[in-house]
Order: structure tokens, then C-alpha cells, then sequence
């Protein structure tokens, strides 16, 4: 007997997974693709997503009818409300600015870390296995301690964003280290560079995408640590908002906490994608690292 | 053009020589890749390393480079012993991954240049015409990923002839290349090497390459423990065409000859598997 057919019809499958992907092969698809990507169109279909959000969002909380369910029109009176009378600017500037720091040191010390790491094999060999430990270790698991060791204030929160970068930044950075092609550094000792014109011509350059894709993802859990720290124990930022407008049962003004924090990862993201094109565009050219 | 056009002339220094003295390597305690190889290169003059895959024809490169230290023998390029990597030995890689991404075509040219501490203004006149030597002019603003394979070649060519480096050492530079680029290419090639007069050893594994390119091409045999098998001296003159008798004659012996190294590595295979 014949092993039983798992289709009835020959499906083409390199079609169906570049469909998903966007990458219709046809000319139909290019069409599609040049519609899409085109500036007014672009907007337009942005526009559209987000309003069809909102709309299947309105239309949920009308025909479910829950008490805790508020309207978007709900959602959007607390958030000028709170934005009005200072509450939500408050919360954004302490959130931004515990990410900020945290970020910032996390990348401080990843960068380098991570290069020397990649570069010299006795540092690499000393610090793999505690660096390969604490990476299975999530930020969440030492929420607890921090808070314990350094209070609800900022540094236990500043701790967190920077333990979570850190990792990242420095795993990616070691990796475009190990990437770098033989032949790169070849040519340059071709040309008499050594030493630290070796790493400062060479070696730096050719990681920076690295390094800037490690930093891109750290910024986007940044958004969630920081809440997730939040939650747990604070006397302000987003995390504290959304928290304690739960415990209110203030489900509009705990709604619009969290619009404010997906605008603002948003907004993280594109100032990234801003600055990568601005002042980085040669070091993530030729990958798509961090683009 | 005869090949003896190509040669330095009379009374030059002995900058652009290379000789291999008897040199064995082998990596760590692995079977020998090279065994007793020896052979010379004179000043200006262009010779081919021609042999089957995996000979050694690259090692022998990197001997000569400084990137790898023979186990036995020497290796002296320009009378000096070659110890490290050095400016005088200028390698163009198969691969075009050792240009510098984030530097334009005309930084990365101008990259020699910048090492020796050389004035921006006059580093950029350099490499600006060494990119026109190629035919890369009004190319000097885009970036490696922008360019074609044939193009990246050329632009690793004119980051080695900005230079001045008396020797020029190739490591199949056209392999990937589509064959209507390739061609283009080594024509160019040749037009350069005779007019700047730098000594070019020139690695492949084609033999039409090999004749249209060199003034003596040598065979290598088959590995393990290669080294020459015979060195023939191409004497046709340039430019040099396929279609031609003596073109054609030249190409069946070697062929003949690269055929037995062939055969003598697929009877050593057939005799380890058993």
C-alpha cells in the first residue's frame, strides 16, 4: 500500500511562506508591495490599522457590556484627564527616565565587555560561564532582591533595565566580534595596521551593528522590565499607574497608562530606527542588524 | 605585447622578487599540505599557481602573505626573509568580505593610505586614480554593498595598486565572478600588470585563466604533500585569444598534465576508503 497522501491538492509551498511574509513572488505581489510602501499609502493604511483597533475595541465593550470594560471614548477622557492635570507626564518622565539610565549603563558596560570578551580568549573563557548562567536568569527573578537590597526607589528599578541590557548588548556585541571575516583582518595586517589601530579601524566598526541590535531588543523589554518592576513595588511611573488604578478600579485611567506605554515603545522604537539612519546608516548596511 | 614586456627592467631593485626555498607546512600535527616546494618569481614578472582543488595553491599564498609561517624551508620575497604580513605583499582575496563595509569605495582605497598617515587630500587624489585605473570613476561615494561582485573585485585591485607595493598576490579573484565579467577582467588585468610592472602571482584553478594571464604558469600536483609538478612558460603574445592553434596546444597539455594530478588524488581516495 501507497503511504497515504498528507494533501489532496499540490500546494506550492515556497508561495504560501513567501505570502506570509509579504514577499508574494508574482507580479500581482510586487504591485502589492509598491502600493503599500508608497508615502500616502503607507499612512493610510497605518491610519486604518490603528482605527480598526479602536473600532473592534469600541464594538467588544459595547456587546460585551462589562462594568470593567470601558468604551475608547472612556479611555481617551481619563487620558486627557490625566495628562491635564499632570499625573500621566509625571509617571512618563519617572518610567523614561529609569529606562534611560538603565539603558544607557547597561550598553556602557556590554559594548565593551562584549568586545573584549570577542576579542581576547582568556576574558571570554573567565566570564562565559557566569555570563551564560545569568542570561537564563530572568530580570523578573531578581526583582525581589533588588527591591530588597535597594528599596522601591529608582536604583532597584535602574538595576533591573540595566541587567536586562547588559546581557543582551554584550551576547550580540561578542557575536559581531566572532563574525568579523578573516579576510578583514587579514587585508588590514596586510597594510601594517596593528594593535589599537586594529581594533579602532577594524574591529569596532564592523560590530557596531551588532551592538545596535542587541541595544534595539533591550529597549523594547526595557518597556516591560520596567513595568514588570513597577508593578511589583513603586511609588510612581506607568507600572505604579497601571497597578494602582487596577486596585481603584479606575479601569479608564488604567487603560490609558498602557495606551501612553505601547505610544511610548513606539516612539523608543522610531527614534532608534531615526537615529541607526541618521548617524549609523554605514555600520548596518550591509546586514540587517538592527534595521 | 610579448611577455618580456612585463619583466622590471634592467638595473631595478629586487623589490617585486619572490623565491620558495624547500618549504614544508603542515597545519598542527596534520599530514603536510606542502612538501620540499620550491620555486622562484622574478621581478615583474606575472606567474600562475595553477592546480587541482584543495593542492594547497592558497596555503602557498598565505606563505608567501606572512599570513602562515612554513613548518620547514623559507620563504624570501624582495631578499628579505618574509616573516609577518607586510605592505610589499598586497593580497587580493577570492572573497570580496575584506573590504570595510562602512567605508565608501573611495575610503576603502585610501585605506592603505591612511595606516602610512598619509594627508587626507592626498590620500583621496591616490585612491581617486587608482579607482580611475580600474574604471570604478564616479563610483567613489557608494559602499561595498552597493556594488556588484565585479566591481568589489575591482575595488580590492585598486586598494591594492594604490599602494605602490611591488608584488601583487591573487588568490582566484574571479572565481565568482560571472564568466563576461571574469573576462573583462583579466584583460584589464594584464593591461595594469604590464603597465605598472609589479610581479603578480596569480592563483586559479582554470587553465584557459592561467595562458591568457601569465608569463609561466606552475602546475602544482595533487595534494597531500604538493608541491610543483613542472613550471611552462606561455610564450604567445598579448593579447592572448582562446580560438587560437597554439592557445589550444598549450591548454591540452596542461590539461593533460593537471589530469594525471587529478587522477593520482581520486586513486589515493579510492585507496583510503577501502
Amino acid at each position: 500500500m501507497s503511504a497515504p497522501r498528507l494533501s489532496a491538492a499540490p500546494v506550492d509551498r515556497h508561495a504560501a511562506v513567501g505570502l506570509a511574509r509579504g514577499n508574494d513572488p508574482t507580479e500581482q505581489g510586487a504591485r502589492a508591495r509598491r502600493f503599500a510602501s508608497s508615502g500616502p499609502a503607507a499612512w493610510m493604511l497605518t491610519a486604518l490599522s490603528l482605527l480598526a483597533g479602536v473600532a473592534a475595541w469600541a464594538i467588544a465593550s459595547r456587546l460585551l457590556d462589562l462594568p470593567l470594560f470601558p468604551s475608547p471614548l472612556q479611555i481617551l477622557r481619563a487620558l486627557a484627564e490625566m495628562l491635564g492635570n499632570g499625573v500621566l507626564v509625571a509617571d512618563i518622565a519617572v518610567s523614561v527616565r529609569r529606562i534611560a539610565i538603565g539603558f544607557v549603563l547597561g550598553c556602557a558596560v556590554g559594548i565593551p565587555l562584549g568586545l573584549a570578551m570577542g576579542l581576547f580568549p582568556l576574558v571570554r573563557a573567565f566570564c562565559d560561564p557566569i555570563v551564560q548562567f545569568l542570561r537564563f536568569v530572568p530580570p523578573i527573578a531578581w526583582l525581589i532582591p533588588a527591591i530588597m537590597w535597594f528599596g522601591i526607589g529608582e536604583v532597584s528599578k535602574i538595576a533591573i533595565i540595566f541587567y536586562m541590557t547588559v546581557f543582551l548588548v554584550l551576547l550580540n556585541t561578542m557575536s559581531g566580534v566572532a563574525a568579523i571575516p578573516r579576510n578583514q583582518i587579514r587585508s588590514a595586517e596586510n597594510y601594517g595596521v596593528t594593535g589599537w589601530q586594529l581594533f579602532a579601524w577594524i574591529v569596532f566598526p564592523a560590530t557596531v551593528s551588532y551592538s545596535v541590535a542587541g541595544a534595539r531588543i533591550a529597549m523594547g523589554n526595557s518597556f516591560a522590565a520596567v513595568v514588570g518592576a513597577e508593578l511589583i513595588a513603586a511609588d510612581a511611573g506607568l507600572g505604579y499607574r497601571i497597578v494602582d488604578s487596577g486596585q481603584w478600579m479606575a479601569m479608564d485611567q488604567m487603560f490609558a497608562a498602557m495606551l501612553v506605554l505601547g505610544a511610548l515603545g513606539i516612539a523608543a522604537d522610531r527614534i532608534a530606527r531615526l537615529v541607526t539612519a541618521r548617524w549609523l546608516r554605514r555600520y548596518v548596511r550591509e546586514s540587517e542588524h538592527g534595521a | 605585447m610579448g611577455p618580456e614586456a612585463t619583466r622590471a627592467p634592467d638595473g631595478a631593485a629586487r623589490a617585486g622578487n619572490i623565491g620558495v626555498r624547500h618549504v614544508t607546512f603542515a597545519f598542527g600535527g596534520a599530514p603536510a599540505v606542502l612538501e620540499d616546494l620550491s620555486f622562484d618569481v622574478a621581478s615583474g614578472e606575472f606567474f600562475v599557481l595553477l592546480g587541482p582543488s584543495g593542492c594547497g595553491k592558497s596555503t602557498v599564498m598565505n606563505l608567501i602573505a606572512g599570513f602562515e609561517h612554513p613548518t620547514k624551508g623559507s620563504v624570501i620575497a624582495g631578499g628579505r626573509n618574509v616573516d609577518v604580513a607586510g605592505r610589499d605583499r598586497v593580497v587580493i582575496f577570492q572573497d570580496s568580505d575584506s573590504l570595510y563595509g562602512w567605508l565608501t569605495v573611495r575610503d576603502n582605497v585610501a585605506f592603505p593610505l591612511r595606516v602610512l598617515g598619509v594627508t587626507a587630500r592626498e590620500r583621496d587624489e591616490r585612491a581617486v586614480a587608482a579607482l580611475k585605473l580600474v574604471g570604478l570613476q564616479g563610483h567613489e561615494g557608494k559602499y561595498p554593498a552597493e556594488l556588484s561582485g565585479g566591481m568589489k573585485q575591482r575595488t580590492q585591485l585598486a586598494r591594492a595598486l594604490v599602494l605602490d607595493s611591488p608584488i601583487l598576490l591573487m588568490d582566484e579573484p574571479f572565481a565568482a565572478l560571472d564568466a563576461q565579467t571574469r573576462s573583462i577582467l583579466q584583460d584589464e588585468l594584464v593591461q595594469i600588470s604590464v603597465a605598472m610592472r609589479r610581479t603578480v602571482l596569480f592563483i586559479t584553478h582554470d587553465i584557459g585563466e592561467a595562458i591568457l594571464l601569465g608569463d609561466r604558469v606552475g602546475i602544482m600536483r595533487a595534494g597531500p604533500a604538493s608541491s610543483i609538478k613542472e613550471t611552462i612558460p606561455i610564450e604567445l603574445p598579448r593579447p592572448r585569444r582562446r580560438g587560437s592553434v597554439e592557445f589550444g596546444a598549450l591548454y591540452e597539455r596542461i590539461h593533460q598534465s593537471i589530469s594525471e594530478e587529478v587522477q593520482r588524488a581520486l586513486r589515493r581516495e579510492d585507496s583510503l576508503l577501502k
